[in-house]
């Protein structure tokens, strides 16, 4: 008989073995769980897990949230609130040298806060800012490096679908992690701007000020944002004050979404069914997943890996700080070749347990793994936020743009050490908040 | 990297698809058979059923008016709009998948590879579904229920045990090549 250890790695092989092949995450994820469960308990009891584990993803409230704030998304989408982030932010910065690659940041934090996805922002915000960029004379490279690194924002600014995912696997508050994400996700916007401007000082060519736009019109345009931004901070911040649970916060955005549908005159049978079906398919495309991610993570606790590993981590006496800098290396490495959340669900169960061990939160862990995460989508080879920037600009090459990111790349890992380095960042704000 | 056109995965443009979760499908792909509108319209009642009942429940909290059992009732229709939402998504082709490799085989190799695919998804399902309906069956007399609206929760379990053999049953369609979205 193999041992349970040996087992564990087996699947772990197995798993990426039909990865590879094209299997849908979630069920590759399923049958490697319930073919682990089968050969290490008995195939009765993978079953019944099967029927036990399915029903209770699709029968539990808090995952309730993640439908509700796509909906709420989609219904904001609708309403028109795609490039009103930016144009905004090139109306109070544009001027500046670099103005619209600094606008581009705030509007990918902004729409950041309605999207909950790095794909969607960087989608969003390029379609409107990198046409807008290049027309004023902005290096391409830069333009869209910045670009990149923004939409990356949009996984970490709550309401983040990528921390909904990470709190039901981990079984940790939803609330609590979307408190813990939003200094993490201001400095990170903080961090690219402050790349930008030392990168438009140095070279003033890469970002020339585009004409000064008079304050009468500057204040004028934030009545385009201003009820998205309250639909926003009464949602979120409703959370964080503890008016409502998670999936309620979500089902009165929604609620409010409507509102502002109506409001914007923008309200048709067709709007909602497109928000409706939108949502429907990537919501079943998330079930599938997350049943998928508990039935590996039951599997992998049942090997023992996650205590051998612990075990080696102790015996080779490493500080938690660098057993956390060799974690983080081991998911930029696996970042290279899986994409942000299947990386995630892959992880946690092996690492969220050592990295507890070693005395770091989870909610902590959360936000280290988004933020780990989100590099990986802007660096090479598979950096997905560059190959949509590629799809939307196409006369820009793949290494134009990877170029354009490499500063970007460099003030994401000056911030991810500061998150490492001051857990007090990403753990201050839910200290003092509900939720 | 999950989606099938990975080599220009901004193509079309990836909003609304993929929000929240990164998690990137073929695309919005329209079905319009029976089953898929009854999986829309299933889902579409689990989605605007489920906003309403949190939302009353919400503002009876804040102007005394306490609405009990809110929290069931959207358990209810959650369990409606995720049944339906994971068939849709197999109905569309939706699943997030790896492409790194498969984008690179000839055709008929990767096609192959496709319905392998499909066949071990839907073996995944049916474990599902003979999981949920040995468990269904143990309880069926216990009359499961919730505690505030006694919502009888062995309706639930074979609604999910139902789709759960639909999404088999597309998938075992897709893997032995019969099927086609718009069939639905």
């Amino acid at each position: 008989m193999m041992a349970p250890e040996m087992i564990g790695l087996c699947g772990i092989l197995i798993l990426l073995a039909m990865l590879a092949a094209g299997v849908p995450i979630g069920n590759s994820l399923a049958l490697v769980g319930l073919g682990g469960l089968a050969v290490m308990i008995s195939p009765e009891a993978a079953l019944i897990k099967a029927g036990v584990v399915s029903f209770e993803v699709i029968m539990k409230y808090e995952l309730g949230v993640l439908p509700l704030f796509l909906l709420m998304a989609h219904l904001c989408f609708a309403a028109g609130a795609s490039r009103d982030f930016f144009d905004v932010a090139a109306k109070f910065v544009g001027h500046r040298r670099g103005g619209l690659a600094l606008a581009s940041i705030g509007g990918c934090a902004g729409f950041g806060s309605i999207s909950g996805s790095s794909l969607a922002t960087v989608a969003t915000i390029s379609s409107v800012a990198l046409p807008e960029m290049r027309k004023a004379g902005y290096h391409p490279g830069f333009a869209s490096g910045a670009l990149a690194a923004g939409g990356t924002l949009g996984s970490l600014i709550p309401p983040s679908g990528a921390l909904i995912v990470f709190g039901i696997i981990a079984e940790q508050s939803i609330g609590k992690l979307f408190a813990a994400a939003v200094v993490p996700g201001i400095s990170q916007a903080i961090f690219y701007m402050i790349a930008i401007l030392i990168l438009c000082a140095f070279v003033p060519s890469l970002g020339p000020a585009t004409a000064r736009v008079p304050w009468g019109e500057r204040l004028r345009s934030l009545r385009k944002v201003i009820d998205i931004f309250a639909l926003v901070m009464f949602v979120i911040g409703g959370l964080m004050i503890g008016w409502f649970t998670p999936t309620e916060a979500a089902s009165v955005g929604v609620t409010a979404a409507f509102v502002l549908l109506i409001a914007r005159r923008r309200f048709s049978r067709a709007a909602v069914v497109d928000a409706l079906q939108s949502t429907l398919r990537t919501t079943g495309m998330i079930y599938v997943v997350i049943i998928g991610a508990l039935l590996f993570a039951t599997f992998v606790s049942v090997t023992g890996i996650t205590d051998a590993l612990s075990s080696l981590v102790s015996d080779l006496d490493a500080s938690p700080l660098t057993a956390i800098i060799v974690m983080a290396l081991l998911l930029l490495l696996l970042g290279s070749f899986l994409d942000g959340v299947a990386l995630m669900l892959l992880t946690t169960p092996i690492f969220l347990p050592i990295a507890e061990q070693l005395g770091y939160s989870p909610i902590w862990f959360g936000i280290f793994l988004v933020r780990t995460m989100e590099i990986g989508f802007v660096h090479p080879p598979l950096g997905l936020n560059i190959y949509v920037i590629q799809g939307i600009a196409k006369d820009l090459s793949l290494g134009t743009i990877f170029r354009g990111v490499i500063p970007f790349l460099v003030a994401d890992f000056i911030h991810l050490g500061f998150l490492i380095g001051f857990p007090a960042l990403t753990l201050w704000l839910p200290s003092v908040v509900g939720g | 990297m999950t989606q099938q056109d990975a080599s220009h995965p901004g193509q079309d443009h990836p909003l609304p698809e993929d929000t929240m979760t990164d998690l990137v499908s073929d695309g919005p792909v329209q079905a319009h058979g029976p089953l898929a509108r009854l999986a829309y319209a299933l889902g579409g009642i689990g989605l605007l059923g489920a906003t309403a009942a949190d939302t009353l429940a919400v503002a009876g909290r804040h102007t005394g008016i306490h609405l009990l059992g809110s929290i069931e009732l959207v358990q209810a229709m959650v369990v409606i709009l995720a049944s339906s939402a994971m068939l849709i998504v197999t109905i569309v082709h939706g699943h997030a998948s790896v492409h790194m490799l498969t984008e690179r085989l000839r055709g008929v190799t990767a096609a192959r590879l496709a319905r392998f695919a499909a066949l071990l998804s839907a073996l995944v399902f049916l474990v599902f579904a003979a999981g949920s309906a040995w468990i269904g069956a143990e309880l069926w007399n216990g009359h499961e229920q919730t505690e505030l609206l006694h919502i009888p929760l062995r309706w639930l379990r074979l609604l999910w045990t139902v789709f759960a053999l639909l999404i088999a049953w597309r998938f075992l369609r897709f893997a032995f090549g019969a099927d086609r979205p718009e069939q639905a």
